[in-house]
């Protein structure tokens, strides 16, 4: 079969499986919303589908999206098919700022999501005046400089978990952690939404130098790439967008992990169309895993229990027939 | 006769509670009907002969060998309870952050200062040892430190007072053990008579959905399965979270509660968020509480009672002045609450100002 004729043919399924679980997760929740819609007596019913039902579901397909294009440009420059926001301490550096956050500012909402954000956001500036101060340009040094701010975030957190109250604040910290799509609403979505759509039309816009900067620094660099600001610019571009989810969702995990690797593993190589469809396919992914979170018990469950539940088999699956 | 007496109604009281005083059968064919009725009676037959030998919450067999003179709680309720049995000068140690909890301030202040023992999170065994007290209260969860302090020679009752039964028998075990058991069988008396007496008045009076917000987060719940429950039920309301069987606080969503619709949302005692908070969130503002403002925080000037402290029959008694209160008016639980802490916390609590803000 033709090559892009098949990578069509993903994309296109993607497509499909995200309007299917767009519609299903529009009309799932604890609110009896399908009759009062269809029936039309519930004024109510309108407001929790305006305010509530329909920005999370935005907010699983944005996030899903955002989540899984980071993924892909962390692991394309730093030429590691490992590396994830983590690795230049983004998402510990969230943490961190989400338990101060809790711990000193006030267990609403708003705050915290402002701490996770400057918190996730300082530890990147660290890792970058490291990188700076170090003599030598390789990914090596912001690697290095990136697992000490890590340490250090955790560190923090850590200290932060130890003189937390183990009834309120610690249990509030632990459920940030484990990521959640339940603190979305109408009036916390405009800010992370706007964000998100700013970095992904920046990547979109430098997909091309993205694509270059995976090949070998050199080559890159004769082919008419600034290398070095590019790469900066691409990591600012990928680490807001992140930063900016998961302030407001919690750690999310594996999909900025997986989702590129399924796209990779699907159509084989590094390309644009590989990296929309692991957006689509980190959409996908979030939307599901929501979708679960909230309706498999009568409480709300973390949403990185099923992000993981559901990825991992399919990815050992994909891993299991390419050999 | 006395000793034999002591030593069957202690069986009665509690079914964890074995007390033997040596050299001495139990096997007879009086009635434990009739060994309480006679036992109730004689606050002399409630004098402990020592060595006791109790069966703690944990399923251990502890013997006292003789009454303890000192003593360290490394829990609150357990504080609590040893407070309400007048026991506060006998205490060497008590649990970390004691000075968070007004009614240590209010009842025994001198108790705030002892060496802290540590908490259910990091006990702090060498500290415990330190003090060599005759007798060491702790929760059940922390047994994994029992081994190390018995080899130590240090005595350890055991106590889980994770509801209102379990609290019940935690204050017959720890009153047999201090020798107080006139105090430990009267303490739970008032909030029985309290609540048969609100019972009476609810009667015939319909029943408002109470959703009650945990101390994380307004969106953490409790379910029917969940002690906080009662709180609701017993103060003449239904828990709008019911449906929720977790024996945790459960996490829920703002679906879910505008699902629900409760009449009343009320925070926790130890809340981590406002009222304010609740009442401005815009995602709430068609919940019928809100509209209505009938958010409410569970007073925590004295003792959070949400929690299965001997007092905390008093949240279920403020709650229904809250949501009945033509029927069950204020000054009724305020009666209540001031008699119970003079009789067994020996102060007068101020009870215009519910809230602890420092």
């Amino acid at each position: 079969m033709d090559k892009n004729i098949r990578v069509k043919k993903y994309l296109l399924s993607a497509f499909l499986l995200i309007l299917a679980g767009t519609v299903l997760s529009l009309f799932t929740g604890k609110y009896p919303l399908a009759s009062a819609l269809l029936g039309g007596e519930d004024p109510q019913a309108v407001k929790v589908f305006l305010a509530l039902r329909l920005p999370r579901t935005c907010m699983a397909l944005l996030g899903g999206f955002g989540l899984g294009t980071a993924g892909y440009v962390y692991q394309m420059v730093f030429h590691n098919p490992l590396a994830s926001p983590d690795i230049i301490g983004v998402s510990s550096g969230a943490s961190a700022g989400a338990a101060f956050g809790i711990l000193f500012l006030s267990a609403g909402a708003f705050p915290v999501t402002a701490a996770s954000f400057l918190g996730g956001l300082t530890a990147v500036a660290l890792t970058l005046a490291l990188t700076r101060l170090a003599p030598g340009t390789g990914q090596g040094t912001i690697v290095l400089a990136g697992i000490a701010v890590h340490s250090l975030a955790q560190t923090l957190l850590m200290i932060l978990k130890l003189t937390a109250d183990p009834e309120r604040e610690l249990a509030s910290i632990e459920y940030w952690i484990m990521g959640s799509l339940n603190a979305v609403s109408l009036y916390r979505l405009p800010f992370t939404a706007v964000l998100c759509l700013f970095c992904l039309a920046g990547i979109f816009l430098l997909r091309r130098q993205v694509l270059l900067l995976s090949v070998d620094q050199e080559e890159g660099r004769m082919l008419g790439v600034a290398v070095e600001k590019i790469r900066f610019l691409v990591l600012l571009l990928a680490t807001l967008l992140t930063a900016a989810i998961i302030s407001l969702t919690g750690l999310i995990s594996f999909i900025g992990l997986i989702a590129p690797h399924t796209a990779r593993l699907l159509t084989k190589d590094n390309s644009f169309p590989t990296l929309f469809l692991g957006g689509l396919l980190g959409s996908f992914l979030l939307l599901s895993a929501d979708l679960l979170a909230r309706s498999v018990t009568a409480g709300e469950l973390p949403v990185s229990i099923f992000t993981s539940l559901l990825g991992v088999p399919f990815l050992l699956y994909l891993m299991l027939k390419r050999n | 006769m006395k000793k034999f007496i002591s030593t069957f109604m202690i069986l009665i009281l509690a079914l964890s509670v074995t007390a033997c005083a040596a050299g001495n059968s139990a096997g007879t064919a009086q009635s434990p009907e009739q060994a309480a009725d006679t036992g109730l009676s004689s606050s002399a037959a409630m004098q402990v002969t020592y060595p006791v030998t109790l069966n703690d919450q944990a399923g251990r067999q502890v013997v006292i060998e003789k009454e303890p003179e000192t003593l360290v709680s490394g829990y609150y309720i357990s504080t609590s309870l040893l407070l309400a049995l007048n026991c506060q000068d006998r205490m060497t140690g008590i649990e970390a952050k004691a000075k968070n909890r007004p009614v240590y301030r209010l009842s025994a202040p001198s108790i705030i200062d002892l060496p802290s023992v540590g908490s259910a999170k990091e006990f702090d065994l060498e500290g415990c040892a330190a003090l060599n007290p005759d007798l060491v209260i702790l929760p059940v969860r922390l047994k994994d430190v029992f081994p190390t302090l018995e080899e130590l020679g240090i005595t350890v009752l055991a106590v889980n007072p994770e509801n209102q039964q379990l609290l019940e028998e935690a204050a017959l075990l720890i009153g047999t053990a201090t020798n107080t058991l006139p105090a430990a069988d009267s303490l739970f008396q008032s909030a029985k008579d309290s609540l048969a007496q609100l019972e009476e008045a609810l009667k015939d009076t319909k029943k408002p959905a109470v959703y009650l917000s945990g101390n994380s987060s307004f969106l953490s719940t409790a379910g029917s399965n969940m002690y906080q429950s009662n709180l609701i039920t017993q103060a003449g309301g239904i828990n709008a979270a019911a449906e929720l069987t977790d024996n945790y606080w459960s996490e829920i969503s703002y679906e879910q509660l505008l699902a629900w619709n409760p009449d009343y949302i009320i925070a926790a005692s130890d809340a981590s968020y406002t009222v304010d908070s609740i009442l401005n969130d815009p995602n709430l503002a068609q919940c019928k509480a809100v509209k209505n403002g009938n958010v409410y925080q569970l007073p925590n000037g004295i003792e959070s009672w949400d929690s299965p402290v001997p007092g905390s029959f008093l949240g279920s008694l403020w709650l229904a002045s809250i949501l009945h209160p033509d029927e069950y008016p204020d000054i009724q639980w305020k009666e209540a609450a001031a008699a119970f802490y003079e009789t067994f916390y020996r102060f007068t609590p101020d009870l215009e100002n519910l809230y602890d803000r420092s």
